[in-house]
């Protein structure tokens, strides 16, 4: 009798889906943040409420969630928190942001076209965007609070110099992968510098500008919520780095969820616009 | 017909519409790659007429300079020394009197539909958007993709991104069709119905064509004119003439007739004689 020989290889989930099976616990993924918000908030919730520690250290979710409301409400001579509603809060960083990002796009675009499109510039300017790209902001926002004050006008520079370069890069490299068969077609089609650009390099370029907005949009909100620890109410970042004179330890934990949820938001955002913009990316 | 030379070093052709080309003609046209770690010579120079409704292969081994050759024709590179003449002028550059259908359908642009990628000649001449596209469809209706004119391009198979390219290099009604291995990545079934297709269109238009392939079978099935190159540096070893693409009979019938299998025999013999 011949024994049939078979290695246990394709036996686990992860072997059959690496050797290219479809995978069927892709039905999971939908709820997977619920169970990890459920999961974090009862770790969270069972030790609070057991009172290891103090109520400083680990405020309840109660105790959060009455932060919250003290957030939106006021009440005697207390308006919001820090005398601001949290929608002012999120809403001043969040503005910030756009104003920051907005001309790191307007900037950076044409600079990333730059580029990748002349060499010569690109000899000069490349070692420049990438230095700035190397360098924590923080590392320079003392030089910009000095030379422009210490209110928004700073911060907007600081939010421009870090969102900048990855959108400019990006451009430089999504014209470098242009593949060359594109440009070739267009000009046996007849078409001249200007229609090349307009037809073939923007448009190709697309993806990479988009991508490029995602993560300055990322590393941006990053470095803004550290950008408002000086003169940065209403701010988010303020807001949480304020808490820590009064030892509000549930304002903290507040505004860290706060702050994540409107970088996963943003960054939504950031998808539903592409999608819109490069529907022929959307495979079913 | 012979062309002569009367107004060379003219600006490129404009490819006027209707247009209608008497011939190539090249001129010690040779070519050196230079800027690697050594110049790779592509081409020994070169003198070729071609002559206007030729249906021209060029076969030769992997690495002998077809490509280089097509893309000197198409005005993407220029050659190292010599001129290639359109008729009385000197080509210096790309133009849409000479239309190229690559290899790889990444020459197609993702972003557009198979319509609005046949229409891109077009859009660059800035034509009204209703000429665009009755001409796009009609094109489209040639190659059989009217169906899929709304898809994008991934979404169509291999052979089908193939026969857009072709659509959309006929849109723009070129005097000459440049074809650089056009069918080299498909099946062998997708690679027959193309060939079909292809020969359709050049017995319906009597277009002057310029192919490259490597396939001998492919080269004697549509030439009406063969050139065989031999390896790098390449030089034209042997010119022939065939006539089966204007036979009155379909491709299956033609690749079982006796002398069309003698011919494809005695020239990969060649081939590999090389
Ligand atoms: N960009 C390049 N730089 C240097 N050598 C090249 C380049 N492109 C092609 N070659 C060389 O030139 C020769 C001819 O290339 P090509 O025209 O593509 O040949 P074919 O199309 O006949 O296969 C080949 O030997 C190839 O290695
Ligand atoms: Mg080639």
């Amino acid at each position: 009798m011949s024994k049939s020989v078979a290695t246990d290889g394709l036996d686990l989930p992860w072997a059959r889906r690496l050797a290219g099976h479809s995978d069927p616990s892709r039905r999971f993924r939908g709820v997977g943040p619920i169970v990890a918000i459920a999961l974090v908030g009862g770790i969270w919730s069972l030790v609070a409420y057991l009172q290891i520690w103090s109520e400083i250290i680990l405020p309840t979710p109660d105790r959060v969630w009455s932060a919250l409301v003290e957030s939106v409400t006021s009440e005697g001579g207390r308006r919001g928190l820090s005398g601001h509603y949290l929608w002012e809060h999120v809403g001043a960083s969040l503005w910030r942001i756009i104003r920051g990002v907005f001309w790191a796009a307007a900037f950076g675009a044409p600079l990333g076209l730059g580029l990748g499109l002349f060499r010569t510039f690109q000899a000069v300017a490349e070692p420049i965007v990438g230095f700035l790209r190397s360098l924590p902001p923080l590392g320079y926002f003392s030089l910009l609070i000095i030379w422009f004050g210490i209110d928004d006008t700073s911060k907007v520079w600081l939010l421009f110099i870090a969102a900048f370069p990855p959108i400019a890069i990006g451009v430089a490299a999504g014209v470098a992968s242009i593949q060359p068969e594109r440009v070739k077609a267009a000009l046996t089609l007849g078409a001249t510098r200007r229609d090349l650009v307009r037809h073939t390099i923007l448009p190709s370029t697309l993806p990479d500008l988009l991508t490029g907005l995602r993560v300055a949009i990322g590393f941006a909100w990053t470095t803004i919520v550290a950008a408002e620890t000086s003169n940065g109410i209403p701010g988010i970042g303020g807001l949480a780095w304020a808490t820590k004179k009064e030892l509000r330890s549930d304002v903290a934990i507040l505004c860290v969820i706060v702050i994540g949820v409107v970088a996963v938001l943003m960054d939504l955002v950031i998808r539903l616009i592409e999608r819109r913009l490069l529907p022929w990316r959307r495979r079913s | 017909m012979t062309v002569t030379p009367q107004q060379a070093e003219t600006a490129p052709s404009p490819g006027a519409e209707g247009e209608t080309v008497r011939g190539l003609r090249l001129r010690g046209v040779s070519h050196v790659y230079r800027g690697g770690v050594r110049d790779v010579v592509s081409l020994d120079p070169l003198d070729l007429d071609v002559v206007a409704g030729e249906f021209l292969v060029i076969v030769g081994p992997s690495g002998c300079g077809k490509s280089t050759l097509l893309e000197i024709l198409a005005g993407l590179i220029r050659p190292t020394s010599g001129d290639v003449f359109i008729d009385d002028r000197r080509v210096v550059g790309p133009s849409r009197d000479r239309a190229v259908v690559f290899q790889q359908s990444t020459s197609l642009y993702p972003w557009l539909t198979v319509r609005r990628n046949v229409e891109l000649g077009l859009r660059v001449r800035n034509l009204p958007r209703s000429e665009r596209r009755s001409r796009a469809d009609a094109e489209l209706a040639r190659v059989g993709l009217s169906e899929f004119a709304d898809q994008w391009p991934h979404e169509l198979s291999g052979g089908m991104q193939q026969r857009c390219q072709i659509a959309r290099a006929l849109a723009v009604d070129p005097p000459i069709l440049l074809l650089d291995e056009p069918f080299g990545a498909l099946d062998a079934l997708t690679r027959e119905n193309l060939q079909h297709s292809l020969r359709e269109i050049w017995r319906e238009t009597r277009r002057t064509v310029v192919m490259v392939t490597h396939s001998v079978e492919e080269a004697v099935l549509l030439g009406t004119r063969v050139l065989v190159m031999s390896h790098r540096p390449g030089r034209v070893v042997d010119d022939l003439r065939f006539g089966f693409v204007t036979l009155n009979s379909t491709v299956a019938e033609i690749r079982s007739r006796p002398d069309f299998v003698e011919t494809c025999r005695t020239l990969r013999s060649q081939l590999l004689g090389l």
